[in-house]
């Protein structure tokens, strides 16, 4: 009996010691980054921690989606595009205009779509109504939410643009979330990007 | 010796019964004072030259027996936030504003790149060296980015030079530059502690106490840090006017230098200059601690790696793909 206790004894100690170098060694083992982000759950309060947040620019529109954020705000169109309304000329009665070439949009290469299924103009405007463009089922849609219009082939980019994959913020992580919309980076009738030439040049890493 | 015979002069005329010039209490007078000027007055003897003004000197002096930053109190912050910006004024007339605040509560900034999106223009290279007052002389640049063949793996073997248009078929584009790593080897390495990490999760440099040892330099496995092998030289029309104490201030000959996840601006709220001169917008940059950020997005949604994250230096800075 006695050499009982005396085992139980000892093994008791073995398991204590051993839980308090488990939990030594938890708590002084820093977290690693992963572990810190997935821990932080709590949403930032950026408009009272962060001392001079952007305010909304002038040129702010409320986005139709939701990110997990709540409400963000994208940037207008139609008052960048030069010649808008579109209805100043496209309204069935007869326009005199000088170099009707160039004005009526010759200068404008389609370059979208692919050659199996290449787009037309009223693929995206909208005929009867030139001030709008048009998603299915004649559906007709401001040219400020154009992203409900790409996103309908787009619907990949579209999801990572709402959630912040795609596309880029303007100026401010903390704040109001504005972002670019499509139109800004790519150019609807030929979104590709250009090659160009790079501005400067690296050096190898070991240097 | 002038100054010294005008400063007993004076001393005669204040106090007469001071009867010799030349003592010993005068000579420990005189001394004090003309050490508090800076030892080159002595050798001029003349107030104004090419050495610098009274001011300069005075200031000068300060500077070089102040603390390290994180020993400093605010207002001894403050007090070397204006030195820098008197001696800016004095000695190359440019109008800038030093900035020591510190980090924002609840943040841990995180960086990714898209490496699909990424087009190799370098417009970040070019805006970093901007924005951060790099030297233009010996061509610092934080940001490398490579041009890479699919299926290779690690910048080493990328080309940095490539010298026409770009994108190219076949090829992607890596960016590189510090990864802020939450275990950094290089603030291991300082002998000094000039180097360490902020609580927002950037390593910075005090650059007033770096001695140029370049250990840490040796000891980032990215190289990430640069060394100032010359006063680096930025044209004045050029300059950034906002700095930080421990970002873009204008840095000395023979102190590192490193990214900062641009701290002057971030720590604003605004973007880096990098992620706001991203063409194609392959830069996502936001906090890592809000469940609401795009950076978290996209560590949840998309295929995310690390470089050399078998080291087990914990980069806060992903690369990912659409």
């Amino acid at each position: 009996m006695k050499t009982i206790g005396f085992k139980y004894t000892l093994s008791g100690i073995a398991t204590t010691l051993l839980l308090i170098f488990s939990v030594a060694v938890v708590v002084a083992g820093s977290k690693g980054v992963t572990e810190t982000y997935k821990q932080a759950t709590a949403p930032f309060e950026d408009t009272t921690q962060v001392g001079d947040v952007q305010p909304l620019p002038a040129d702010a529109v409320l986005v139709n989606s939701r990110y997990q954020g709540g409400r963000f705000w994208t940037r207008t169109r139609k008052e960048k595009i030069q010649r808008f309304k579109c209805s100043q000329c496209h309204n069935n009665k007869e326009v005199l205009v000088p170099q009707a070439a160039e004005m009526a949009h010759g200068d404008i290469v389609l370059v979208h779509g692919g050659k199996q299924k290449p787009l037309n103009c009223f693929t995206c405007h909208k005929k009867d109504e030139r001030d709008f463009l048009v998603i299915e089922k004649d559906t007709r849609v401001d040219m400020d939410h154009s992203y409900q219009l790409c996103g309908q082939c787009h619907f990949r980019q579209k999801s990572d643009w709402v959630g912040g994959a795609h596309g880029k913020r303007i100026s401010h992580w903390a704040g109001k979330r504005v972002i670019t919309n499509c139109t800004a980076c790519h150019d609807p009738h030929s979104p590709r990007f250009e090659k160009r030439w790079p501005k400067t040049y690296s050096r190898p890493l070991t240097k | 010796m002038g100054f010294w015979k005008k400063n007993c002069l004076e001393q005669k005329e204040n106090s007469p019964s001071q009867g010799k010039c030349g003592g010993r209490r005068d000579f420990l007078k005189s001394a004090a004072r003309a050490a508090a000027l800076g030892s080159a007055t002595l050798v001029s003897g003349c107030g104004t030259d090419a050495l610098g003004s009274k001011e300069e000197l005075g200031l000068q002096w300060q500077e070089y027996f102040k603390k390290h930053y994180r020993l400093m109190t605010p207002e001894e912050k403050d007090e070397t936030v204006r030195r820098l910006e008197r001696l800016a004024k004095l000695q190359t007339e440019a109008d800038i504003q030093v900035g020591a605040y510190g980090p924002v509560k609840d943040v841990l900034y995180g960086y990714a790149f898209n490496i699909t999106r990424c087009e190799g223009y370098m417009e970040c290279v070019s805006a970093c060296v901007k924005e951060n007052n790099l030297d233009r002389d010996s061509n610092t640049q934080y940001i490398r980015i490579f041009e890479m063949e699919h299926g290779q793996m690690s910048p080493d073997s990328g080309e940095g030079k490539y010298f026409h248009p770009v994108p190219v078929d076949g090829r992607f584009y890596m960016g590189v530059q510090c990864f802020q790593c939450q275990n950094p080897p290089c603030v291991k390495a300082c002998p000094t502690k000039a180097t360490w990490q902020e609580p927002d999760g950037i390593v910075v440099v005090d650059y007033d106490w770096c001695i140029g040892c370049r250990y840490c330099m040796a000891a980032c496995p990215y190289w990430g840090r640069r060394f100032n092998w010359n006063k680096p030289r930025v044209p004045r029309d050029e300059m950034t006017k906002k700095q930080h104490y421990l970002g873009n201030r204008m840095r000395v000959k023979g102190t590192m230098e490193k990214c900062t996840f641009c701290i002057q601006r971030t720590r604003k709220g605004r973007l880096p200059a990098c992620a706001e001169a991203c063409p194609t917008g392959a830069r996502v940059f936001g906090n890592l601690l809000d469940p609401d950020s795009e950076i978290r997005f996209v560590l949840k949604n998309k295929k995310v790696f690390r470089w050399k994250e078998d080291l087990g230096t914990d980069p806060k800075f992903w690369y990912f793909i659409d």
